[in-house]
């Protein structure tokens, strides 16, 4: 299972995509919510927390090379208390997979498939993901290496797109009630930054793991970058009533016309959103499997792929009854949860794991 | 646990083959002249193109020559090894074998003791020679078969480039490599594969530059073939492959030897077949089947310029009827209100689904190219008027099909002719079928998901261990020069990367053309 590797800009370029598929079509009006005008600040704050996630993961690493969460958490508290600890790591993660294929399906039907059964578009999707994940990590990271340039280049060209649209008054006035309001906007980002933690399912497979570290932060501002973007285009375009929006880049998108034949790309954005959902949902999936696998002491991944696949559509049905209970989610527990989970949890056990090497290092002095 | 259970199975219906074999592998030649007359005469009956022929050696030895009629050159039997040795008349020399090797004049003399052996040499047109008081017996270089003419190749035809094809037999093949590459690095494997046919199969590769693992790698999996016959190098190619159930070819094969050496120049390994003029080249990418021989011969500016022609038409074999399919069905606000309109228009008198109609349409042209291959040149070309007529105008006329869905399938024909190997058109149009049902059943997510099934598909595949979408994904930068462009070949400094780390380089870096410069150094040195 190990000798698989992937190199650290592979993982950036599924990381990136992973972050991203969800935060540009939700983000902007989770955030105007609370930011209103002062929305494009909130991803600058919160990118803090994917710094704080991806430090942890990578010193976590650095302390246990060859191993994941669920497996040093063991090491480091103890057999039993370590399995609770990643049983719970592994349930967030199966519901937010869960999450991510409800939401990623619901747009999809809520926009362009009105009377497809919303689970025929999550088993699909979740087919494919699983051939993805059966194929193992190489092949998850070459074939998001390959539609890095299709996510990123369209996203590119729609900012371009809708740039004679841009009204630029629209972000004035600046910081109007001081820095809360973007500040709370920034909390609710926070938990997508704080899905960073992920690469520490990944970081074990690297080939050039001193590069870790760089990569990571590299791709903490990538996102950070593009999120901004996104939310100062769509502020520019629709202005304060993003917030009213279920997903506002989405109707920016429509107002795109150009030379009267590039009109109403939706469908381009859908596209490319599948492209970006698909390597997010893998990303997830794949960290759920080998998780689950490594917490039962599997010595394959492979055969729980499918029993965990059908788990993850159940998870979809049993986590969200409707779409209003999942957006008070969204803004109000998801972001807590989150960093419970990926920040809080393993910055506890690197402060013990670190407590105890210490401990152990003073204990061989003094011997 | 399924694996295990149909492991089981498969281990019950395993039979055992029966050992068909003509002589037992160790069996040797007899000291007696008789019986080893009588065991050859005993394989060898009911073979009406066998023949006997026994005479006096030098008046007084009995001997026998034995060769198959039309494999073996008979002038030359007669003429160098029957008329002087029975003119002879000399005492017995101390050594019989070796004064017989000095009588014949014939190039190429083997001593042969095993009888599989002699069978052998007989069957691939080198007469035996069998005297008496003898445990060995010569094997004479004589054999000599008609064959076909090189000739410029027929499926890989080029506007420049060298005419010469492989043909059928392997000693030509192989001369034509070494016509090409003539340093002795080049190493040429002899094989036997096929129980029956016995084909002469060589695997070729140059040393330096092919990873030695690669030839292990190679030579260990054409030894596991256990099979009758090979007829064709697609037999060898199917029982070689890495993932036996993609549709996707793995390993490339060609008629022409200019592009098997610049191949095996690149650390590749080509397998040379009897008997038929295409030869295998592994390991390949996806984006070898992207690349012709012409691409090196002209400028690069145009090379490029085409090979990016190509990607471009891939993407139009694959998903142009199944876009259009569920732009038709599913996403019509997409399409521009005028283009709209005329589609609409032109789609009023259909009586079918989009979705029907397109897979009307792509069968018949798919029953056409088909009928069109397989017919006698002579009435290749009424098909193509019975197509042209019967299907394009008739069935718009009609009303049966719109014309927009004609064009649709016409681009999509067109396309997929214009990849360089027919092998990976046929492919992708496979291919096609199945995005046409998701295109029409789920529109454009219906598409998108089998482009990334697709994907994912081609990320797992392997051929011979090098993965498939090599200097893509995983990411080679140094090698997307010879995929994102071709780059001109003063810039083609290193070699692709399982040649090796120790052999990076195939030329002199800074060869760029500058004859200003030159023009300045020269004035300067005088």
């Amino acid at each position: 299972m190990k000798e698989v590797k992937i190199s650290s800009l592979q993982l950036s370029m599924m990381m990136y995509p992973t972050i991203l598929a969800t935060a540009i079509l939700t983000v902007p009006s989770v955030t105007a919510k609370f930011a209103a005008h002062d929305l494009w600040m909130s991803p600058i704050l919160a990118s803090f927390m994917g710094g704080v996630a991806v430090f942890i993961a990578v010193q976590l690493h650095k302390l246990y090379p060859e191993q994941t969460i669920i497996e040093y958490s063991e090491n480091i508290i103890g057999r039993i208390p370590g399995k609770i600890i990643g049983f719970f790591v592994l349930i967030f993660y199966l519901e937010m997979t869960g999450e991510i294929a409800r939401s990623y399906s619901e747009f999809i039907v809520s926009s362009f498939l009105f009377k497809t059964p919303i689970m025929v578009i999550i088993a699909l999707m979740l087919l494919v993901c699983a051939f993805a994940v059966y194929g193992g990590l190489e092949t998850m990271a070459r074939a998001a290496q390959l539609f890095f340039p299709a996510f990123f280049v369209p996203l590119i060209i729609l900012i371009i797109l809708l740039s004679p649209d841009f009204k630029f008054e629209n972000v004035f006035p600046v910081l109007e009630e001081g820095i809360v309001p973007p500040a709370k906007g920034a909390v609710v980002l926070s938990g997508w930054f704080a899905e960073f933690f992920l690469i520490a399912f990944f970081l074990p497979f690297l080939s050039d793991r001193k590069k870790a570290m760089k990569q990571g932060i590299i791709n903490v501002v990538a996102v950070m970058i593009t999120l901004t973007l996104v939310n100062l285009t769509v502020l520019f375009v629709l202005g304060v009533s993003t917030a009213s929006k279920t997903y506002p880049l989405m109707n920016a998108g429509r107002y795109i016309s150009w030379a009267n034949f590039f009109e109403n790309l939706d469908a381009v954005i859908m596209a490319v959103w599948i492209l970006g959902a698909f390597v997010k949902l893998t990303v997830f999936y794949f960290a759920v499997v080998l998780g689950t696998a490594q917490w039962l002491n599997l010595s394959d991944y492979r055969p729980i792929v499918w029993p965990v696949g059908i788990l993850i559509a159940e998870f979809s049905f049993w986590g969200i009854p409707n779409m209003m209970v999942f957006a008070r989610d969204e803004d109000q527990s998801f972001p807590f949860y989150s960093i419970l989970i990926q920040v809080l949890f393993p910055l506890l056990l690197l402060m013990i794991a670190m407590i105890r090497r210490r401990k152990g290092e003073n204990r061989a002095v003094n011997e | 646990m399924i694996r295990n259970v149909s492991k089981l199975l498969r281990r019950k219906k395993e039979k055992k083959r029966l050992d068909q074999r003509e002589a037992k592998p160790q069996e040797k030649l007899h000291a007696n002249f008789d019986q080893n007359v009588e065991t050859f005469r005993s394989i060898y009956t009911n073979c009406s193109d066998v023949l006997f022929r026994s005479f006096l050696l030098f008046g007084k030895t009995r001997a026998m020559i034995i060769h198959i009629e039309g494999l073996s050159d008979v002038k030359g039997l007669e003429d160098y090894v029957l008329s002087p040795l029975m003119k002879e008349t000399a005492d017995t020399p101390q050594s019989f074998n070796e004064f017989l090797e000095n009588k014949l004049s014939v190039s190429k003399v083997e001593k042969v003791h095993l009888l599989a052996d002699c069978i052998e040499s007989i069957s691939s047109g080198n007469p035996i020679l069998l005297c008496e008081g003898e445990e060995t017996a010569l094997s004479l270089g004589l054999a000599k078969w008609e064959k076909r003419s090189i000739e410029e190749p027929q499926a890989e035809s080029s506007i420049r480039g060298p005419r010469e094809g492989f043909i059928e037999s392997l000693g030509v093949n192989t001369s034509l490599l070494r016509r090409i590459i003539k340093s002795p690095a080049l190493k040429i494997q002899p094989m036997k594969i096929g129980e029956y046919t016995k084909t002469n199969v060589a695997v070729a590769y140059i040393e330096g530059l092919a990873d030695p693992t690669l030839i292990k790698e190679v030579n260990n999996r054409l030894q596991r073939i256990e099979i009758d016959a090979v007829l064709e190098s697609d037999y060898i190619e199917e029982l070689v492959e890495d993932n036996p159930y993609s549709p996707f070819p793995q390993i490339l094969s060609t008629e022409r030897p200019d592009v098997a050496c610049a191949n095996l120049l690149e650390g590749r390994v080509v397998i040379l077949v009897e008997g038929t003029p295409f030869v295998l080249i592994a390991p390949i990418s996806f984006f070898s089947l992207m690349q012709v021989q012409e691409d090196y011969y002209q400028r690069f500016v145009i090379s490029t310029f085409v090979r990016w022609l190509r990607y471009l038409f891939l993407g139009v074999a694959l998903l142009l009827p199944s876009v259009y399919v569920a732009v038709a069905t599913f996403h019509q606000e997409m399409v521009p209100t005028t283009l709209l309109l005329s589609i609409a228009a032109a789609r009023e008198t259909v009586p079918f689904p989009a979705l029907v109609e397109v897979l009307i349409m792509e069968v018949a042209f798919e029953a056409l190219r088909e009928a069109g291959v397989r017919l006698p040149r002579q009435i290749g070309s009424a098909i193509s008027i019975v197509g042209a007529l019967v299907i394009g105008q008739a069935a718009v006329q009609a009303g049966l099909v719109s014309a927009p869905m004609v064009i649709v399938v016409a681009i999509t024909g067109i396309a997929s002719f214009m990849l360089p190997r027919y092998i990976t058109g046929m492919s992708i149009r496979i291919l096609r079928f199945p995005l046409i049902f998701l295109g029409g059943t789920l529109g454009l997510l219906g598409v998108v998901m089998g482009v990334i099934a697709i994907v994912i598909h081609l990320c797992t595949l392997r051929s011979l261990g090098e993965p498939y979408l090599a200097p893509l994904a995983p990411l080679k930068k140094k090698e997307l020069k010879d995929m994102l462009w071709r780059a001109p070949w003063w810039m083609m400094n290193t070699r692709p990367h399982f040649t090796g780390e120790s052999n990076a380089y195939r030329q002199s870096p800074h060869q760029v053309p500058n004859p200003e410069g030159d023009k300045g150094k020269r004035q300067g040195r005088r």
